[in-house]
């Protein structure tokens, strides 16, 4: 793989995956980002389908917690970045890597398509006498698409090339 | 020492038993400190702020509890299959002192002023921070146990 290998030649990411210290520490804040926002994400889905949170609604559950959400996808997309193409001759052959990444696509279609009819609005799903179909479609697909996520990330350490 | 060689032997043999021990400890800490946060984060009025800190520790309350038992028991299966690798490092025992700290603060410190009618607002904020600092250093912990043998 010249490609993988020129990534992680960048002498930048030479230092980090060499440094003792600074790989253990991105992905501590990679793993403290899944607890904090992992968290959050749990809990607005447990509020959307109606097993939690009943008395709060679901525009406090989704608008309040946005902001941090993105935050925390912001920096376990950073700190994932910097993990991987570090390793980059490691990561390439991966399946567990490259199911983690089409997982992760999955998420922003999954965003593209449940945001305009459910995350954009919050307010009409409040007023509803019952939570629709739809919402607890879109958030039990969240909820196994994040599961996922996490369980391909603790794999990608497990796979050998033969 | 039976149990112990039971649980080492099933998690050392089958291939993908370690792995999803793992898996559920990582699940399982990830609910507990997440719902945890989520009243941190209340009380340092980053978010819910409709609610009290009360009304948010009684809606995560049981998912925390039942999740850190999760961690708990995943993480004693993950210490018996290879007690001879924790018993030399040198992050574990700091981790468990952490955690025990933490687990210990969450449910005394935390709790009360989580549940106080009208706490100081500076006193609100400084036992989040602490409990955010605690969860937070316990999962460092866990990855430099793993990195610094």
């Amino acid at each position: 793989m010249p490609t993988a290998h020129s990534i992680q030649s960048i002498d930048f990411l030479t230092a980090f995956s060499e440094s003792v210290l600074a790989y253990p520490i991105v992905l501590s804040i990679h793993l403290t980002c899944i607890a904090l926002f992992g968290g959050m994400i749990l809990m607005t889905n447990l509020r959307l389908l109606g097993l939690n949170f009943k008395g709060v609604t679901i525009t406090e559950m989704v608008i309040t917690l946005r902001p941090w959400k993105r935050v925390g996808v912001i920096v376990m997309i950073a700190t994932g970045l910097l993990l991987a193409t570090s390793e980059a001759e490691k990561y390439a052959p991966n399946p567990f890597f490259w199911t983690k990444m089409v997982i992760l696509g999955l998420l922003g279609v999954h965003g593209l398509i449940f945001r305009p009819i459910i995350y954009n609005r919050t307010e009409e799903l409040d007023r509803s006498p019952v939570i629709p179909t739809e919402v607890k479609v879109a958030a039990i697909l969240s909820l196994v698409l994040w599961t996922a996520m996490f369980t391909m990330g603790r794999l990608i350490a497990y796979w050998e090339p033969n | 020492m039976l149990l112990q060689n039971a649980i080492a032997d099933t998690l050392n043999n089958t291939e993908w038993a370690f792995a999803l021990a793992e898996c559920v400890h990582i699940g399982g800490f990830a609910v507990a400190v997440g719902s945890i946060a989520l009243v941190d984060f209340r009380m340092l009025n980053l978010g819910l702020r409709r609610e009290s800190s009360a009304q948010i520790l009684r809606y995560t309350e049981l998912w925390s509890v039942i999740a850190l038992l999760f961690v708990v028991f995943s993480g004693i299966a993950l210490f018996l299959s290879q007690t001879e690798i924790y018993r030399v490092n040198l992050i574990f025992p700091i981790k468990m002192y952490v955690l025990a700290a933490a687990v210990i603060y969450n449910f005394t410190v935390h709790r009360k002023v989580a549940t106080m009618e009208n706490p100081p607002p500076v006193l609100s904020k400084i036992v989040a921070m602490v409990s955010l600092l605690l969860w937070v250093s316990v999962v460092f912990g866990g990855i430099f146990t793993g990195f610094l043998v």
